[in-house]
């Protein structure tokens, strides 16, 4: 018996032509993660930001003391993990005055005067992200800096991990994330607890990074 | 010792005709995908392979009087990429294996039709984004034609079209919520040598 040529590839046709697409997830887990800024009696302001691509790799410089420079570099390794589409990378640098990013050991400093300043505080050590945006303007001023504090000893029990968790958190803020989770199970809750992101964390970033930005962030 | 050389003796006899009667050949072509996912993140996102270069190797025995069975390995290796809103971001290198276990056989002169079944695999060159947990194998069906006008003595030209279809996903994207599998289609056109089945 022939087969007729057009049988073997009519069926390949019709079985790729019937079947479905993949259905992505919902990511209804997401949190609120923009800052909505009272900007005068009644009114208020929403803002957003996320590194737009021409930015990336995001250039961070990290004080090299205790173990923070792995600190940052793992947190910068999972945040990378959240998203699906390239959406963002970071890079450590040698030098601060070209860094995007500071990160530095030490009580949070409000170093510009209009700083949008985000805290979070777990009970071994406390961390903060503060941005410049001048009065007006759009456009954050860079470098975004980030404080990481150890209440106590450096070598106490828990203060190396809070350290750790502290450090993703405070980038999740660097990213755009500018609010807290209301979730204990989230590293962008105000006092973190868990060392991993989650994935409210994930899904939050993934619509950061899809959502149109109101703040520019300006050249370095 | 004397009954290997005997085993081998006779091995040699019973392969010589399969060989004289084995048909292998060498192609290069171009491959062309439809999108490997689609993501409904706020704007809808899309994953496609680009244009892929393609090398193709393939081998097949007779198995009745007008039909033949073989074996076609595909490489492929070529950037992919994401799409939101018309605007496209490079991901990165990906390589694709394939291989087929084919049927062949006539349509008329030079020209012959081939269908199969094997496998796919997707090898990215970084562990990252919807690759996150590594590469994946799928299931792969194919088809195709080839025509082959003679060249030399023993060496035909093979141009060839081949159409082939398998359902992707990653385990990335399994672990974060994706359900289902996302079909996807591949054609190739590729050129190369034959050695002559006259």
């Amino acid at each position: 018996m022939k087969i007729p040529v057009g049988v073997p590839i009519l069926f390949i046709l019709i079985a790729g032509l019937s079947c479905a697409d993949i259905a992505s997830p919902s990511r209804n887990d997401a949190y609120e993660w923009r800052l909505i800024q009272a900007t005068g009696p009644g009114t208020t302001d929403t803002l957003a930001f996320h590194w737009p691509r021409s930015r990336l790799p995001v250039k961070i410089w990290v004080q090299d003391t205790l173990n923070l420079p792995a600190d940052v570099q793992s947190g910068v390794d999972k945040w990378k993990a959240a998203f699906l589409y390239g959406e963002f990378d970071g890079v450590t640098v040698a030098d601060s005055n070209v860094a995007d990013v500071v990160v530095r050991l030490g009580p949070v400093l409000k170093v510009e005067a209009d700083a949008i300043d985000l805290h979070g505080a777990a009970p071994e050590c406390e961390g903060g992200t503060s941005f410049d945006l001048p009065p007006g303007s759009s456009e954050l001023q860079v470098p975004i800096r980030i404080f990481i504090n150890p209440r106590f000893d450096p070598a106490s029990p828990g203060v190396d991990q809070c350290l750790a968790l502290t450090a993703t958190h405070e980038l999740g803020h660097a990213l755009g994330i500018f609010t807290h989770s209301p979730n204990a199970t989230d590293i962008m809750y105000f006092d973190p607890a868990v060392s991993e992101l989650s994935s409210s964390d994930r899904s939050t970033a993934e619509l950061a990074y899809h959502t149109a930005a109101d703040l520019t962030v300006a050249e370095r | 010792m004397r009954d290997a050389l005997l085993a081998i003796l006779i091995l040699g006899t019973l392969t010589q005709p399969a060989q004289s009667q084995m048909d292998y050949y060498g192609r290069l072509g171009v491959t062309w995908s439809t999108k490997l996912m689609r993501d409904g993140l706020v704007q809808e996102i899309e994953v496609k392979p680009s244009l892929a270069p393609t090398v193709t190797l393939g081998a097949s025995l007779p198995i009745a009087p007008t039909y033949r069975a073989g074996l076609e390995a595909s490489f492929t290796s070529s950037g992919y990429h994401s799409t939101e809103l018309d605007v496209q971001s490079d991901l990165g290198t990906l390589r694709t294996g394939s291989l087929l276990l084919n049927l062949e056989g006539p349509v008329a002169g030079q020209l012959f039709w081939r269908a199969g079944v094997g496998l796919i695999g997707y090898w990215p060159a970084d562990d990252q984004g919807i690759f996150l947990q590594g590469g994946a194998a799928r299931f792969l069906a194919g088809a195709g034609v080839d025509y082959r006008p003679p060249l030399l003595r023993n060496w035909d030209l093979m141009f060839s079209l081949r159409y082939d279809f398998h359902r992707f996903t990653t385990d990335e994207l399994q672990t974060r919520g994706f359900t289902g599998s996302q079909g996807v289609q591949r054609l190739s056109a590729s050129v190369g040598l034959a050695r002559a089945r006259r």
